[in-house]
């Protein structure tokens, strides 16, 4: 049983839920399907009907647009009404079944009654798709010939619909179109002024061609509209159809737009709609508007121009904010043709910023960003600075970025630019995006010294000032505190009268820590308070040592940070700003960048997104870091072979030993060409950067001595300071015994005889034997003297012999220059070395060394070690 | 400049009247009307009655608890479409004789019916009051007298009357002479 569409509305509207509401929808369009199903007849207009109604409120309602067809085709003009009323709106253009649709229109276009045929135009130019367009053009033609105005005004905008569609038609048209302007009725006349707009713009060519001879008829026209008396028909408040005459006002500032002559014809009529026009209400306003518009935009003379600037600066002051909106938008339009004009009132557009209306705001906006020149940017841009404090944060990014634009063009100044910036940044640092960020410091950076003091110590200020939330000043802060630290410690009084005073390199440090430790502190404010860190260590470098080592601390601190980049960014860090390494040079100030090419740069998207220098600082931090890495691995080499020496597996080790040692070298090699040298202008960084591997032990790096002494005492922790004791203590003596014996080297040799020296073989390989030869002067005194004896048993002789010892901590030694470097063969001679070696700790440790012998036989490279333990007691 | 669409909103946010003369899909339809809810609804009166937004620009005007909302192309004289907008606004008020919204809820098909009278294609179509009002009459007259001579399906008792079911709410005859004569 169907219900009256009044009753479903009824119910509709009684439910009190959303899900309620869904119900007797969907009860409703299951009762329509029904109906549908079986073909109800009777009931197919009103289930239509409540179609309408539901597709309203957004149910689907798909499924009756067949119904629809079907009412288009019944024969009474009730459910025509409501089936061409359902057409459009429940079917849009893509709908497929509106082909279907064409044969019924075409049928009705024909009909006798008006009203049927205006229900079919109607539609037409509502709905009609580009074929359906083609096909019914001609007969949409004809009736723009039709006795009935109602008719011909509705086929006029069923053109308008056809044409838009299907330009291609429009010259087809278009003298039909011009016929239309000789009509009496006010509805034809304004469907066809409004017709010849449509077709200036979607053919320009072809309508402005057809059209521009009969500018005089418009004008006519208007003429007319103005001197008509009182016409009750057309009346709005006083003024007779105003709608058609802001139409033709339209039309005509699209005709006269670059045309000379046609222009001349209007500017008569402007003039008069300028001055005559009744201002008091909207419909006046509205023709004053478009008239403005007209004189503007067409080739008008000078002093219409000038009525036109004078009407919009009233406009401006009027109390009705759509007045003033209209006002702004079409001073925003004039402001290239005429800026001084409109310079003139920029006191008023300015107080429009104020306005609560946020539609006038941003007019307001955009016409002062226009506005800015050269002359009056400082109270612009302070203005702009003002409502940035106060517009919603939404808009605060884009007013940021415009801003920088203005700063870009029409800065007087360094130091103006620079204030700006900071100011900016303070007021929305955290709304700006990056590229306000990179070019403020670039800025900053590129500035003169006296300025570049200024904007540290005032970005210090801000920052002191700040609750921690302007992101983006932090970060320009922080990295200008980096990169110009040392200015603080200096006071600034600046041109304009500000001074700051001298801080203390503690108290900067400790503003940066203070940002750093506060809970809206950022990863990306850490990064740069991190570089700031390591920077200041070499912009204070020259306070006392508590500074820097306050610095190293925070430094250090970020090892331990969560943030895997922070981390290893601190460990790169630390090892670039200890004593002596190398971060002088790679941390010394950045070299200028130019803002043009840092623009450019930007723009091609080369530049990392976050876009300020610090990341590039960040970046160039790695081959630092990586170089000292790199430079570390250099002594690393040496001391990798003394490991495997000390390894205890003389079998494995010399294959070993030179692999990592060449690798360790290449790479250290390849970082240091490649990325070193490039990345710095300042000396390569010393090996003395090695500490990563090991820290204090290798400082005497070649020695090697006390190195291995660690090796073998195997907890070199405790052993470290006991060796460094005694060693010292044992030093001074050393030298008498050294000179005693120098003289008289071969003192040894020629007691020879002597058979109290102990003798024993301490290497045999190859063909190379070696003998230790040990001779004490007291045997109670810790100081020995070792001979070592080179034999060669083979057919080849040794060349380029490099004998090596290495011994414990706890024995000192000194190698005297050996005999010779060759060793003859077949026994043919033999060559000698003297080692001195005093045993600190006779009696408890034997004396021990490790040898290493490298010479060349026969072209081949040789490389032996080995251990020397059989010492006599004794010794 | 034709109209993009023209949509009548309640102070709720529920659409009354809606009509698109641009071709838009169904989620373009539900931006627009979301945009509106969000954008539109919530303006004090002092503002101006134009807003733009990504793009779309819509001027409006509030009558009592209906937001008429045009969206308009951006060169559109925004003053004009504000006096478009309240004629359309009397000639509903004139065939209603003061129409509320709960007119306009009960005899949508009406209302639709006065605005393709007042804008086709999304130009304006007819500027006299008067001459839309004769043409809605007569062609209710034509209803009615079709619904008369159509006896198949005036069967009271099923509720069937074409009268009844095209004179909703209160019967516009007498509306409409009433109107006529003030």
């Amino acid at each position: 049983m169907s219900i009256k569409l009044r009753d479903l509305i009824r119910s509709v509207r009684s439910c009190k839920t959303a899900s309620e509401e869904r119900s007797v929808i969907s009860r409703e369009s299951a009762m329509i399907r029904t109906a549908i199903r079986e073909e109800q007849e009777q009931f197919r207009h009103r289930n239509v009907a409540k179609l309408l109604f539901m597709h309203m409120l957004g149910y689907a309602t798909h499924f009756g647009q067949l119904e629809c067809l079907k009412l288009i085709a019944s024969p009474h003009f009730p459910e025509k009404r409501i089936g061409y009323l359902g057409l459009m709106l429940l079917l849009s253009e893509e709908a497929d079944v509106l082909m279907l649709a064409t044969n019924s229109l075409k049928n009705d276009l024909n009909h006798s009654n008006q009203f049927i045929v205006g229900l079919a135009l109607c539609t037409i130019g509502n709905l009609a798709t580009p074929d359906m367009s083609r096909d019914l053009a001609t007969e949409v033609d004809k009736h723009l010939r039709s006795g009935s105005p109602y008719i011909r005004k509705k086929a006029a905008l069923a053109m308008a619909r056809c044409l838009t569609k299907c330009p291609d038609m429009v010259e087809d048209f278009v003298e039909r179109i011009v016929s239309l302007l000789k009509d009496r009725s006010h509805g034809v006349l304004i469907t066809a002024v409004q017709l010849m707009s449509c077709v200036c713009e979607i053919e320009p060519e072809v309508g402005k061609g057809s059209f521009v001879r009969l500018v005089p008829s418009l004008v006519r026209l208007l003429r007319n509209l103005l001197s008509m008396g009182y016409s009750p028909e057309h009346d709005v408040s006083g003024i007779s159809d105003p709608f058609l005459q802001v139409h033709l006002l339209r039309l005509m500032t699209v005709l006269g737009e670059g045309n000379e002559e046609a222009s001349e014809q209007m500017n008569d009529i402007l003039a008069q709609v300028a001055t005559n026009t009744e201002t008091a209400k909207n419909a006046g306003n509205a023709i004053l508007y478009e008239c403005v518009q007209c004189i503007m935009t067409v080739e008008s003379e000078e002093g219409l121009r000038v009525l036109a600037i004078n009407i919009l600066g009233r406009f401006l002051l009027n109390r009705d904010n759509n007045i003033r909106y209209v006002a702004l938008n079409t001073l925003g339009k004039v402001v290239l043709q005429d800026s001084a004009a409109v310079q003139r009132h920029r006191n008023t557009i300015v107080d429009c910023l104020k306005d609560p209306d946020v539609s006038i705001r941003t007019r307001a906006l955009d016409l002062i960003f226009k506005l800015v020149n050269l002359d009056n940017v400082e109270g612009l841009t302070a203005e702009l600075l003002n409502y940035l404090v106060v517009c919603q944060s939404e808009n605060k990014s884009d007013i940021c970025t415009r801003t920088l634009g203005v700063v870009d063009k029409f800065s007087p100044n360094e130091r103006w630019r620079v204030d700006t910036l900071i100011t900016l940044l303070t007021i929305a640092g955290k709304d700006c995006d990056d590229r306000v960020l990179s070019a403020s410091s670039t800025y900053i950076a590129s500035s003169k010294d006296g300025v570049k003091a200024y904007a540290v110590h005032k970005l210090v200020k801000a920052m002191r000032d700040d609750d921690g939330t302007q992101e983006g000043l932090l970060i320009v802060a922080i990295w200008c505190i980096g990169e110009f630290g040392d200015m603080l410690l200096n006071p600034h009084t600046s041109e304009n009268g500000v001074s700051y005073q001298a801080l203390e390199p503690l108290n900067v440090i400790s503003e940066v820590e203070g940002v750093t430790k506060q809970v809206t502190c950022t990863n990306a404010i850490r990064q740069r308070a991190l570089t700031c860190f390591a920077k200041l260590t070499v912009r204070f470098a020259h306070c006392d040592a508590g500074v820097v080592q306050k610095l190293r601390v925070l430094v250090n601190k970020f090892k331990a940070s969560i943030n895997l980049e922070l981390q290893i960014r601190a460990c790169e860090y630390s090892n670039l700003i200890v004593e002596g390494g190398s971060g002088k040079g790679s941390l010394a100030r950045m070299p200028v960048v130019d803002p043009k090419v840092a623009g450019k740069k930007s723009l091609r998207g080369s530049m990392s997104s976050g876009g300020i220098d610090a990341g590039a600082i960040a970046n160039s931090s790695i081959p630092g870091g990586g170089g000292a890495v790199g430079g570390g691995q250099d002594v690393g080499g040496d001391l990798l072979d003394l490991l495997d020496l000390g390894g205890g597996t003389p079998a494995a080790a010399p294959a070993a030993a030179p692999t990592t040692n060449q690798s360790a070298i290449q790479t250290a090699q390849s970082t240091d060409a490649d990325l070193l040298s490039d990345i710095f202008a300042a000396p390569m960084p010393t090996p003395s950067g090695a500490p990563t591997v090991v820290p204090p032990a290798m400082g005497g790096g070649g020695g090697g001595g006390d190195l291995l002494g660690d090796m073998f005492g195997g907890t070199p922790a405790p052993l470290a300071p006991v060796a460094q004791a005694p060693a010292p203590a044992a030093m001074p003596p050393q030298p008498p015994v050294v000179d005693m014996f120098a003289p008289q080297p071969v003192a040894p040799a020629g007691n020879g005889g002597t058979t109290a020296n102990p003798t024993f073989t301490a290497f045999s390989k190859d063909n190379l034997t070696i003998e230790f030869e040990t001779r004490k002067e007291d045997l109670s005194s810790q100081s020995c003297e070792v001979v070592a004896t080179f034999k060669n048993s083979g057919s080849a002789d040794m060349t380029g012999m490099n004998f090596q010892v290495a011994v414990p901590k706890y024995i000192t030694m000194e190698m005297l220059p050996p005999s010779g470097t060759t060793v003859p063969c077949n026994g043919g001679g033999n060559v000698s070395q003297v080692v001195k070696v005093t045993n600190t700790q006779m009696g408890t440790k034997k004396l021990m060394m490790k040898l290493k012998i490298s010479y060349t036989c026969a072209g081949a490279k040789v490389e032996e070690m080995a251990t020397a333990s059989g010492f006599p007691v004794g010794y | 400049m034709p109209y993009n669409y023209l949509i009548l909103m309640s102070k709720q946010g529920v659409v009354r009247l809606a009509s698109y003369f641009k071709t838009y899909t169904d989620s373009d339809k539900n931006r627009i009307t979301r945009f509106i809810q969000n954008d539109v609804l919530c303006r004090t009166p002092k503002m101006c009655n134009v807003i733009e937004k990504n793009g779309q620009k819509v001027v409006y005007r509030r009558y009592a608890s209906l937001y008429f909302i045009a969206g308009v192309q951006p060169d559109q004289n925004e003053l004009a479409v504000l006096e478009e907008i309240h004629l359309f606004v009397e000639i509903l008020d004139r065939y209603f004789g003061n129409v509320c919204e709960l007119d306009i809820i009960f005899n949508f098909h009406r209302a639709y019916a006065i605005l393709y009278e007042v804008f086709v294609a999304g130009y304006v179509c007819e500027t006299s009051k008067n001459e839309a009002i004769k043409r809605i009459a007569d062609m209710d007259r034509l209803v009615e007298e079709a619904t008369q001579h159509m006896d198949d399906s005036s069967n009271e008792e099923n509720g069937l009357s074409y009268t009844m079911q095209m004179q909703l709410g209160r019967r516009p005859t007498r509306k409409i002479n009433k109107s006529m004569s003030v």
